[in-house]
């Protein structure tokens, strides 16, 4: 029979993310959102805490979580803002592939001054032209010598304005499309790295996002994580291990958008009672509610898979893609049971559909995930 | 300096509380318990103590039902105390404070004990017995309602203030000695994921209660009630002051009857 009680550790791991969502991120949440800030003091008190290298090994100086552990963790965060759980999502996104394909040398070298200190990595895959189609990818790795010559843009990418060490993926053959593409890890300090200004985005505000260029940046062969032409299926294999805590991400928006909607709604009266005893809002409530356990549920059954070994690349899709369109429509009830004062920024509820909106987007478009999910079903009748 | 520090499992103040059915204790099916304010005082207070004084220990003890006597051991280990025991009772059987001060004292007795601290008060019942209690069946003198403990070590002299109605006192007191102290002066730390997990895994002592203690205590609550819903609540419209005014004194007089 499953069980789905946590064990009393896990209720201790998803307490301190709650008090930390609580007290240290939701009452900075709107103001970061208004102003576009990135709150580096709150980030650096979950680096402390052990709440931001939540994948990288205890060896390393990380939390060392499994999968289900993070996405506890993840969810709790988001309840408090999910701008700035992006931060911490991206960071362990840009770790993941070091964790994958790294040498132990790289490991060492790489991960264990993020482990001691507070630094922020960040993942570069994504380039103007596309970030779901990687073997049109344009940034070009040329070798030359013991090493390489980096040159491209990528664009659109999650801690790029703080970061201090990138995954970067070029390719490294491009006629032989994503079979040539490579992946490296270049430093911040590397000469012909230039960061971009900061993104102006519709949500996850209290995050930064922008693009980076390469001008013939030199790479040692040292720095390049596994073999050449590898990169892909690291992108990939990464992916299928940080799908899931989007899902997580997302649900924890659900969740706090479906409790703003159920405490309004007790306290806001129309025609002589509270609107909480009006059906058209019971129902409101019980569709949230549904999609909002139906989210955390696949999200936890994925990342349940994914800690036994297996691939879990179909239930990863699903928890994602079905988790960010049900926080995508939870927040826009929540909105409709917020009538207009749902609409107005001075209210919590707006923000949660724009930081819905993002997570349709990214790690992997809501219709790339569909198509994954449509080749992966479809192989179990071929 | 060897420390012990005695905390207390009390019902997460987020928690909605309801009565059972009987009337006379609570549902605690989905409450959760915590260490609280005046407890997590005396655990950092333990803690700063220790960093002030190399070589010192901090050993957390509680007395109570499984398992949340167990969890708010573990939430001490991971802030930091160093060894842990619980006075184990039977499932559901919480001990009154008397009987807590005499489990705990069996059970700090048995271990090396220069200072003993508690909050000063539990979160939950606000009883303020166990600490003097404890003090008593010690043998030794309890102060209460601390702030900011320091150890002289030239003077062998623990220094400290208390808060008090008329101000606040400056005292000084030989070891050994029983300290209540004051709730949340001292901004409690927060444990760090890593040593949450570590906690998870680092032993607990069980010790059996006296068997002479009624499990269930001298006293027990006879009758648990939430309070009324609040009612009667007039909201005044108005669209200058002297309307409010009016319409004040005209609820005042003709509805509260407050004036003839």
């Amino acid at each position: 029979m499953p069980d789905f009680s946590l064990t009393p550790e896990q209720e201790s791991l998803r307490d301190l993310a709650r008090k930390f969502a609580r007290t240290e991120m939701a009452p900075h949440a709107a103001e970061c959102d208004r102003a576009s800030r990135f709150p580096e003091e709150i980030y650096r008190k979950a680096f402390d805490l052990g709440l931001l290298n939540l994948n990288l090994p205890t060896e390393y100086g990380g939390s060392g979580l499994g999968l289900f552990d993070q996405c506890l963790i993840v969810e709790e965060l988001a309840y408090g803002c999910g701008g700035m759980t992006t931060t911490v999502i991206a960071h362990c996104l840009a770790l993941a592939p070091i964790l994958l394909d790294g040498s132990p040398e790289q490991k060492e070298r790489f991960l264990k001054p993020i482990g001691a200190e507070y630094r922020l990595a960040a993942f570069a895959l994504t380039e103007p032209s596309g970030g779901s189609d990687p073997g049109s990818m344009r940034t070009l790795a040329r070798r030359d010598g013991d090493g390489y010559v980096l040159s491209g843009e990528k664009c659109f990418i999650s801690n790029a304005p703080q970061a201090s060490l990138f995954v970067v993926f070029a390719n490294t053959d491009p006629s032989q499309r994503h079979k040539g593409v490579t992946a490296f890890v270049v430093p911040r300090s590397a000469n012909g790295v230039t960061v971009g200004p900061d993104d102006e985005k519709m949500g996850h505000r209290a995050s930064s996002t922008a693009a980076i260029r390469f001008d013939d940046v030199r790479v040692p062969a040292s720095d390049r994580l596994g073999p050449e032409g590898g990169g892909f299926s690291l992108a990939m294999r990464t992916l299928d291990h940080t799908r899931t805590p989007i899902g997580a991400l997302a649900t924890g928006i659900a969740q706090a958008a479906l409790d703003h909607a159920a405490s309004y709604s007790l306290k806001r009266e129309t025609f002589g009672k509270p609107i909480s005893e009006h059906q058209a809002i019971q129902i409101k409530l019980a569709n949230m509610a549904q999609a909002v356990q139906a989210a955390r549920l696949l999200t936890w059954r994925a990342a349940w898979l994914i800690d036994r070994g297996q691939k879990g690349t179909l239930e990863s899709s699903i928890a994602k893609c079905f988790a960010s369109d049900a926080a995508f429509a939870v927040a826009d009830e929540a909105i409709q049971t917020f009538g207009g004062y749902g609409y107005m920024r001075e209210y919590p509820v707006e923000k949660l559909l724009r930081d819905a909106k993002l997570t349709q987007i990214y790690e992997g478009a809501n219709e790339i995930q569909r198509i994954v999910i449509a080749r992966e079903l479809l192989r179990g009748y071929g | 300096m060897e420390i012990v520090v005695c905390v207390k499992p009390v019902p997460d103040a987020e928690t909605r509380l309801r009565t059972a059915a009987d009337g006379s204790t609570l549902d605690i099916e989905a409450v959760k318990f915590v260490l609280t304010g005046y407890d997590e005082s005396a655990v950092e207070q333990a803690l700063l103590l220790k960093e002030a004084n190399p070589g010192s220990k901090v050993h957390v003890v509680s007395a109570g039902p499984p398992p949340r006597t167990e969890e708010v051991l573990r939430a001490s280990l991971a802030l930091g105390c160093d060894l842990a025991t619980w006075v184990e009772m039977p499932p559901g059987v919480a001990p009154d404070p008397v009987s807590a001060a005499r489990a705990l004292a069996r059970a700090v007795a048995a271990v090396p004990h220069e200072l003993v601290l508690c909050g000063k008060n539990a979160g939950d019942d606000e009883a303020g017995v166990v600490a003097g209690a404890l003090a008593e069946l010690l043998g030794v003198p309890d102060y209460s309602a601390v702030l900011d403990l320091r150890w002289d070590a030239a003077a062998s002299r623990l220094r400290f203030q208390r808060s008090t109605e008329a101000g606040v006192e400056k005292w000084e007191a030989p070891l050994p000695c029983v300290v209540a102290l004051q709730q949340a002066w001292n901004d409690p730390r927060t444990a760090k994921l890593p040593a949450i997990l570590k906690s998870r895994r680092l032993p607990i002592a069980k010790v059996p209660p006296e068997a002479a203690i009624p499990a269930t205590g001298t006293t027990r609550p006879t009758k648990f009630e939430l309070p009324p819903p609040r009612t009667g609540a007039k909201l005044i419209e108005f669209k200058t002051p002297e309307e409010a005014a009016q319409k004040l004194v005209k609820v005042l007089k003709e509805d509260a009857k407050v004036f003839p």
